[in-house]
């Protein structure tokens, strides 16, 4: 398993946020964490990759312990945070972003690193010539790709991504989760957050759906697309909040977004 | 006109000890948000340290080297017992502490060097004149040394990969620990290259504008208000301030009154921080070296 989260608790301060969250990730597969807004899924991204402590719980990472790493230490572990709001370097040019994407391997064979900046150019092939441009200066859409290149460049074992379809055209949409699809296809591990339901079940292998800072269902994302419970609150039904005011159109990859 | 060339070329090269001083503050501000107000201490401590150093036999570069040296570890020993044990940094805890230290390091000079101001040996002594404008040596060393250093350092920022991570957490530091980089050794380094330009500048100064234990506040106030005239982000928009505001000190002097002199950096820094706090050389607020 690259990825296994037991009983995973975390928070701000004193303010308990998560309360035991598991979650496995296996070799090759794309798990998806849905969820309403405030359910906890970016705090649980945060602890996952230690920008915030973890109060109780373990993290194993591709068979090692890496609970209360650091997100330094966790970088270099093979684990890649795309975070929420994809926090580009602005005034650093779109090849620069991906030099640092690689400041882990900074030490390793330079052969290496152009590979993987030839194959994170491969996949998001807008950013080619776009490769001198100042990173701040693209589009929302054209961020998120290179935040997702960013992350690719430091060869992960797993690759994490907070709702990297927030904010973007629903062709857009369609361009990342692609994307995902295929970086899954070739053997790397994926959790991608996201409250963009439609979008996560059409690509995703296994969905988790949080709520109040814990799971509350999970399972393989063709059966999941089906529970009642899932359709009523994320894929139509209007519980939540997060979906579409227009009619329901399940399984296509667009809307979602408020 | 000789008068006004004359003046204009005594501020260049003194605005260019300002802009060494300004690119140390730019170098701690963009990196960890302190405004590190012992900057001035370290050039004073620079020229005490390479005067007492030749003066107890050293060759002046030797004495140059021993100085930056000293000065670079007072600054990373700052930086690891002051700036990194706090969890929470904050203006006005960064204020108290880099004032501390400050006042901790005036004292310490004092007690080892006594309170007499003395001058380093110049580099060549004596100096020339051109059209009427008569120049010295030293002067145009701190002018070659001080293009040299912000070359440098801009080169440093623009093109090293240790340069671009500094940038980076100056920018997105949350993304800058995502892709591996410690806030933690960024600040260090930060406070590493603001000790070494300060030792530079105060080195450089020391002929011509003497060293004592309290030299540092007019430097550091210079400095920071030549960091200021750049938005406090920018090493470029440091080194124009820098320049600017010695030129202006100069004019003001020759022009109006030399009692005027220290007068124009406080009528500088209330004008840009009323009219345009980015700065007058700063594009934006937003963070870049
Ligand atoms: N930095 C923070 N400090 C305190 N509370 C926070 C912070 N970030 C998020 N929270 C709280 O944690 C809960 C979960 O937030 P978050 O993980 O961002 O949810 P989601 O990503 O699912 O929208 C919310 O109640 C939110 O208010
Ligand atoms: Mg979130």
């Amino acid at each position: 398993m690259s990825l296994e989260v037991r009983g995973l608790a975390a928070g701000y301060g004193r303010l308990e946020v998560l309360h035991g969250v598991d979650l496995t990730a296996g070799d090759g597969r794309l798990v998806a964490v849905i969820g309403a807004n405030g359910a906890g899924k970016t705090t649980l991204l945060r602890a996952l990759s230690g920008l915030i402590p973890a109060s109780g719980g373990t993290v194993t990472l591709a068979g090692a312990d890496v609970t209360g790493s650091g997100p330094e230490r966790l970088a270099r572990a093979g684990l890649a945070h795309v975070p929420e709001n994809r926090l580009v370097f602005p005034s650093l040019t779109v090849e620069d972003n991906l030099v640092l994407g690689a400041y882990t391997r900074r030490r390793g064979p330079a052969a290496e690193r152009r590979e993987a900046r030839d194959r994170a150019l491969a996949l998001f092939p807008r950013l080619q010539p776009r490769l001198q441009q100042v990173a701040g200066t693209m589009s929302g859409g054209e961020q998120q790709m290179l935040a997702i290149a960013r992350g690719l460049m430091a060869q992960p074992t797993v690759l994490v991504l907070d709702e990297p379809s927030v904010g973007l055209a629903p062709r857009l949409v369609g361009e990342i989760f692609t994307a995902l699809g295929k970086l899954r296809d070739d053997g790397l591990t994926l959790v991608a957050v996201e409250q963009n339901a439609r979008a996560a079940f059409a690509v995703a292998d296994h969905v988790y759906v949080m709520d109040r800072g814990a799971v509350v269902l999970e399972g393989d994302a063709a059966t999941l697309a089906s529970d009642p419970r899932v359709t009523a609150a994320f894929l139509g039904g209007g519980l939540s909040g997060d979906t579409p005011d227009g009619p329901p159109t399940p399984g296509t990859a667009e809307a979602g977004q408020r | 006109m000789v008068d006004l060339l004359q003046l204009v070329f005594a501020g260049l090269s003194q605005g260019a000890v300002y802009a060494l001083v300004a690119i140390g503050f730019v170098a701690i501000f963009t990196v960890s948000g302190v405004i590190n107000l012992a900057q001035g201490e370290f050039a004073a401590l620079g020229g005490l340290v390479a005067i007492s150093a030749v003066g107890s036999g050293l060759p002046l570069l030797a004495a140059v080297v021993v100085a930056v040296a000293t000065v670079a570890v007072v600054a990373v020993l700052m930086e690891r017992l002051t700036i990194a044990p706090v969890k929470r940094m904050t203006t006005l805890v960064s204020l108290i502490l880099t004032l501390g230290v400050s006042t901790g390091l005036k004292a310490l000079m004092l007690l080892v060097y006594g309170p007499d101001a003395e001058g380093l040996t110049p580099i060549n002594p004596g100096g020339f004149t051109v059209g009427g404008v008569s120049i010295r040596y030293q002067e145009l060393w701190i002018l070659a040394v001080a293009a040299v250093v912000s070359a440098a350092v801009y080169w440093f920022y623009e093109r090293t990969l240790a340069g671009k991570a500094l940038r980076a957490c100056a920018e997105q530091p949350v993304a800058a620990r995502l892709v591996g980089i410690s806030l933690g050794r960024a600040s260090l380094t930060a406070f590493l290259i603001a000790g070494c330009v300060g030792a530079i500048a105060g080195v450089m100064a020391s002929p011509i504008y003497f060293t004592s234990w309290e030299s540092g506040l007019t430097l550091g106030l210079k400095g920071f208000v030549a960091a200021t005239l750049g938005g406090l982000v920018s090493v470029r928009g440091a080194v124009l301030g820098g320049l600017l505001l010695g030129v202006l000190e100069n004019l003001t002097a020759g022009y109006v009154s030399t009692g005027l002199r220290d007068a124009v950096a406080f009528l500088l820094l209330i004008v840009v921080l009323v009219a345009r706090p980015s700065g007058v050389f700063g594009r934006s607020a937003e963070a870049r070296v």
